[in-house]
């Protein structure tokens, strides 16, 4: 186990900077997940960890020792790979070994450690096969294996569900935390599914465009997300983000939407004058009559557990409501909306939260 | 498909059939005709007229080729030089290969392209210079002054370079975050999940090698150092050509190029294909 830090580091491809002056501790232990889009820089961090692409500028600790200098190989970390990257022409004992071989290790050690690694992922059926031999999930479960032999300070993981189906991508998942919980080692977690992050995370670390967004716990990022980026990206479906007017009235903080309808604020709401409200779908209401506002119904998901309802307001902004499996709401119907703001954010024109005060 | 159109399809499938039946005839002809005329007696060879099978069945030419000339050693001196040059092309275009495909290097790309221009040279233009350089080097007349000119085969380096880029960049990676050198990527990884074109690759040039004429030709001037295709030359004497014992001497030559071909049939197809694809 070891914590990890990056230390101002940047990084550019030709003239594109691609991590530009990060900072980031990720603490011992600690199982902590790369989010964002395509493009976000975050695979491209996780390569720099393992060494895989250079460091242009900053500094890389791995348990105190300065690493941004250091070979893949002497970082005491183990990746495992998007498409697992298991040698086929080795058997998976063979593919597990080939790192240990390469070190020197005696052969009674590297016994030891393979069993090991076999008894903790319940593979030991598996050692004579090669690659080819096994489904998506093994293979998967054998990369894992060929880092855990190597007993490394921390697992660098990038996006390695991402080629199971989606029954399996959720075994695995469970299987990982699990396996975090068991092991205890460092683990950086790269990937573009909220999902995975808000279910695996310790700590989620948003990235877009090259530089952080928000780091914070799963709930942090989700309910008290730092710019409009976080709030659109993490939860599914999507925030709802209404312009609005925001004013004092008789002390009384109101957003005005453009459709003229008022949505009355707590008073000690920070931020005032042109913003956009941010309302996750759960806390928008659908309701016959007597709303904040009015809408018509565009498409209505039933989702069996819960009904997502599209609805578009007067002048033209759309909003998404999540109610109840057994919604009777059909599309074409004007509906009355309310809007829970206890769980709302205010967002300025530069994208950013009010501040964590303004939680309203 | 109506019956009309499947009826034209079948017709034309089976032109093609006996067009290909008869090319094939056309080709393994002058072959038939060489193994059946080496079991003649030397008269029946040189009578003006065609005989499909011989009158008199004699293995007399074979028994001189195998008792009178020096065909043991010519074997040796091919096998010898065939393997050689095959174990020394795939190595060295092995390495050069990778390097090209895997290695960051100063100058890379002006060294692949001229890897490719070398193609547009013909080896027969350099064979004076090949000559006078390993005459010079005192090669001629050694198993090594036949190799080494022949080492030099740009499109095993360039179909190599080209199956190592396949290779998923993860795999490398892989090895190098397995703390794997070079050397133990290069020959645990990348050559072993190539394996199939390397067999395919040796095999043709083993076959290129042993079939080569001009260069052992004019490298090997004394008798013993011959290989078998240069040592066919030698059988004729003072009256004459003996076609028979010539042919007889052309069917043991080949004879173990036949039996590479038939024994790796799949892996020859392929590495030609491979090496056509190239030069195509």
């Amino acid at each position: 186990m070891a914590d990890i830090v990056l230390d101002h580091v940047s990084k550019s491809f030709g003239k594109v900077r691609v991590i530009d002056d990060l900072s980031l501790t990720v603490q011992s232990g600690e199982f902590i997940v790369f989010l964002g889009p395509s493009g976000s820089g975050k695979s491209t961090l996780l390569r720099m960890i393992a060494g895989l692409e250079t460091i242009d500028r900053g500094r890389l600790l791995i348990g105190g020792r300065e690493c941004q200098t250091v070979a893949p190989g002497q970082r005491n970390v183990a990746m495992v790979f998007q498409n697992y990257a298991l040698y086929p022409h080795m058997t998976v004992r063979e593919n597990m070994v080939f790192g240990l071989r390469n070190i020197g290790m005696a052969s009674d050690e590297i016994r030891r450690r393979v069993e090991e690694a076999a008894r903790i992922l319940e593979m030991d059926q598996l050692l004579d096969r090669r690659p080819s031999q096994l489904s998506g999930g093994q293979r998967q479960r054998v990369a894992i294996g060929r880092a855990i032999v190597k007993e490394p300070a921390a697992f660098l993981f990038d996006e390695p569900l991402s080629n199971l189906d989606a029954a399996l991508r959720v075994r695995t998942r469970v299987e990982l935390a699990e396996l975090h919980h068991r092991i205890g080692t460092t683990m950086i977690y790269v990937t573009h599914d909220q999902t995975e992050a808000m279910t695996m995370a310790d700590r989620i670390v948003v990235l877009n465009d090259c530089r952080i967004e928000q780091v914070g716990t799963p709930m942090e990022v989700y309910t008290a997300p730092a710019s409009r980026f976080v709030a659109g990206f993490i939860g599914s479906p999507a925030m709802n983000f209404l312009p609005v007017e925001v004013i004092n009235s008789d002390g009384q903080a109101l957003a005005t939407l453009d459709d003229g309808s008022t949505i009355g604020l707590p008073p000690d709401i920070a931020g005032r004058g042109r913003l956009d409200l941010g309302v996750r779908p759960e806390n928008v209401g659908i309701v016959g009559e007597g709303g904040m506002t009015t809408g018509k119904v565009k498409v209505v998901e039933h989702l069996g557990d819960r009904t997502i309802v599209y609805v578009v307001l007067g002048d033209g902004t759309p909003v998404t409501a999540q109610t109840g499996g057994h919604s009777q709401v059909r599309a074409g119907e004007v509906v009355g909306l309310t809007f829970d703001v206890e769980g709302a954010r205010l967002f300025g024109t530069d994208g950013l939260a009010q501040d964590q005060a303004a939680a309203i | 498909m109506t019956p009309q159109t499947a009826r034209r399809a079948n017709l034309a499938g089976g032109a093609i059939t006996i067009l290909t039946v008869v090319c094939a005839v056309i080709w393994a002809f002058p072959l038939y005709w060489g193994i059946v005329s080496s079991l003649k007696p030397e008269d029946e060879v040189v009578r003006p007229y065609i005989e499909l099978w011989p009158d008199t069945l004699t293995f007399e030419h074979y028994v001189h080729a195998l008792t009178a000339t020096q065909i043991g050693r010519w074997y040796l001196n091919s096998i010898v030089t065939a393997v050689g040059t095959t174990v020394l092309t795939i190595l060295t275009s092995i390495f050069c290969g990778y390097a090209l495909s895997q290695l960051r290097f100063p100058l890379r790309r002006p060294l692949y392209w001229l890897i490719l221009a070398s193609f547009m040279v013909p080896t027969q233009v350099l064979i004076i210079n090949h000559f006078v350089l390993v005459a010079n080097m005192g090669l001629l007349n050694t198993w090594a002054g036949i190799i080494l000119p022949q080492l030099i085969h740009p499109v095993i380096i360039i179909i190599y370079k080209q199956f190592f880029d396949q290779v998923p960049k993860e795999f490398r990676e892989a090895a190098v975050m397995d703390n794997a050198s070079e050397w133990r990527i290069l020959f645990k990884v990348f050559v072993p999940m190539n394996w199939g074109v390397t067999t395919a690759l040796s095999i043709v040039v083993f076959i290129w090698s042993w079939n080569a004429f001009l260069w052992p030709f004019l490298a090997a001037t004394k008798t013993e150092w011959m290989t078998i295709t240069v040592g066919i030359t030698q059988v004729n004497d003072a009256f004459g050509i003996y076609y028979a014992r010539e042919l007889s001497l052309a069917v043991l030559a080949g004879l173990p190029v036949a039996l590479a071909y038939l024994l790796f049939q799949r892996q020859v197809t392929r590495a030609i294909t491979l090496s056509a694809g190239i030069k195509g």
